[in-house]
């Protein structure tokens, strides 16, 4: 692991609400690096969503840091190169950070065309021309070239998460975040999205995805997290967590699901 | 003792048909004035009200730069004053008459402000119609901006969540994502806005314009003849209104059946 390149240091992370009676996050700590396949697991509430989440700042967490590209972007402010003090620019960070939702969150007033060439055009102000060629590259790769002036509503569950995970791979992002991506799928789709998944671990995209999928946790991830009321309890490889758990809570998790 | 309606009575209000065209057209060009005027007050007034302008926000961050998310420090830093303005706004229109509201537009505002005494099409009194429209138009956007609110609201926030995860701006977000899927939402709404002001024009008449309402007044006053032409004056309004949000409906069917979601 020490030959990896760490890309995103989370430290010492917090959440609370009400004066600290709720503590959704309290006090994570881990590095991510480039290439990890890192895997988030626990039981619901245990704060894994609002881990993620925070990565991108769609949760602002209340304590900690998470140092991104060298700068902690829980600060809204920071000291550039030449020790000025600078804005945070969250979009411009976003733009490197993709992320994948539950519900797939699909543009429904949108072709999938359009879903994916959006924020390529308009953020990268890329050449629209340019952006629709890459875009029908991506979709080809999942099978769904053919779908491309179709509207969110006419796609299954799996289709619309295959297009909610090559329109964050649009932008070229350097590690995408992935929020349960097959909870809200039938079973028989869980596998294709899954499989995307796999194909984009295998080409070495950092990822960090908090799922219930323990198959594809043990078989895909190189490093997993368990965490349970807020706190990261125990992470490990794959065969640690689930052939040698330590933590009562992990073991009493494991129980439960598998 | 004299019926209720009298049919000579019709005969005798014929000669003034012209009157009630000219009314007429005046409603119905009050009526889309106003909306226009309304519903851009309202898109102002909404994006106010959603907007994120807290001049106060160093207050809410702590000393090692983090978000305080409790304490009156937290409270201080949240307030908004475009939102504060755009909610007194809203509220104080809501709360008063029109026909108040439209006083005091006509004898306040306009008072001082010396408009054009011109016609339109040869007999629209300018500086009576202004007045009009802008004191319906301003009640309008009160209620409008309270449409375009729910409908802004209405949209799921895992679209603002997945258009700010791609890298889009607030503003981007807003002009690609959210408007186009609420607007498209909130039309047959604005649609039965525009059927209640066709209605509610009818209070200018108070200060001159020269609607339907205004037709019948001079009616009145030349032939002593009061029921018939206020039953001309609902045939009208009746005409206007129903044919028109019978439409809106059957449009809203057919667009509700396009996204079932």
């Amino acid at each position: 692991m020490a030959t990896r390149d760490s890309l995103i240091q989370v430290s010492d992370l917090k959440k609370h609400y009400k004066m600290g009676v709720i503590k959704a996050l309290d006090g994570v700590t881990v590095d991510i690096n480039k290439g990890d396949v890192m895997v988030v697991i626990g039981p619901s509430g245990s704060g894994k969503s609002t881990f993620l989440r925070s990565l991108n700042l769609l949760e602002e967490p209340t304590g900690g840091a998470i140092i991104f590209d060298g700068v902690d972007i829980t600060k809204k402010k920071y000291k550039d190169a030449n020790g000025n003090m600078v804005k945070l620019d969250i979009d411009k960070l976003r733009q490197k950070m993709g992320m994948v939702f539950q519900h797939f969150n699909l543009f429904p007033h949108m072709t999938i065309l359009d879903n994916m060439i959006l924020a390529p055009v308009k953020v990268k102000g890329m050449n629209r021309e340019e952006a629709r060629e890459k875009a029908l590259a991506l979709l080809d790769r999942v099978g769904l070239k053919d779908r491309a002036d179709a509207y969110p509503i006419q796609l299954s569950g799996g289709q619309k998460q295959r297009v909610a995970i090559v329109r964050a791979l649009a932008m070229e992002p350097e590690v995408m975040l992935f929020d349960e991506p097959t909870s809200a799928l039938d079973p028989e789709m869980v596998g294709e999205v899954l499989d995307v998944m796999k194909e984009l671990a295998k080409e070495g995209m950092t990822m960090v995805c908090v799922t219930h999928e323990m198959g594809f946790a043990r078989e895909v991830g190189n490093r997993v997290l368990f965490m349970a009321d807020g706190m990261l309890l125990e992470q490990g490889s794959p065969e640690d967590i689930f052939e040698n758990p330590q933590h009562p809570r992990l073991k009493d998790f494991l129980a439960k699901v598998l | 003792m004299d019926s209720f309606i009298q049919l000579d009575n019709f005969v005798k209000i014929m000669p003034y048909t012209q009157l009630f065209k000219q009314g007429l057209l005046v409603t119905v060009l009050l009526s889309l004035f106003t909306v226009a005027i309304g519903f851009c007050i309202a898109l102002v007034l909404a994006l106010m009200r959603l907007s994120n302008v807290r001049p106060l926000r160093f207050l809410g961050i702590d000393q090692d730069g983090h978000q305080r998310e409790e304490g009156v420090m937290a409270w201080i830093s949240r307030f908004n004053p475009l939102d504060f303005i755009a909610t007194a706004y809203v509220e104080i229109l809501r709360s008063t008459p029109v026909l108040v509201q439209i006083f005091i537009i006509y004898y306040g505002v306009f008072g001082l402000v010396k408009l054009p005494s011109f016609q339109m099409f040869g007999f629209i009194k300018f500086d009576r119609f202004f007045p009009g429209v802008v004191a319906l138009g301003m009640n309008s956007g009160a209620y409008l901006c309270e449409i375009i609110r729910s409908g802004i609201q209405s949209i799921d926030g895992g679209q603002t969540e997945a258009a700010r995860s791609l890298g889009l701006s607030q503003a981007q977000n807003l002009r690609y994502i959210i408007l186009p899927q609420a607007l498209k939402n909130i039309l047959p709404a604005i649609a039965n806005e525009f059927v209640v002001i066709i209605k509610e024009s009818a209070i200018t008449y108070t200060i001159g314009v020269q609607d339907i309402m205004s037709a019948v007044n001079a009616v009145k006053g030349a032939t002593f003849v009061i029921i018939e032409p206020l039953l001309v004056a609902t045939a009208i309004y009746f005409c206007l209104c129903f044919p028109t949000s019978k439409i809106i409906a059957y449009f809203e069917r057919r667009m509700s059946r396009g996204d079932k979601r």
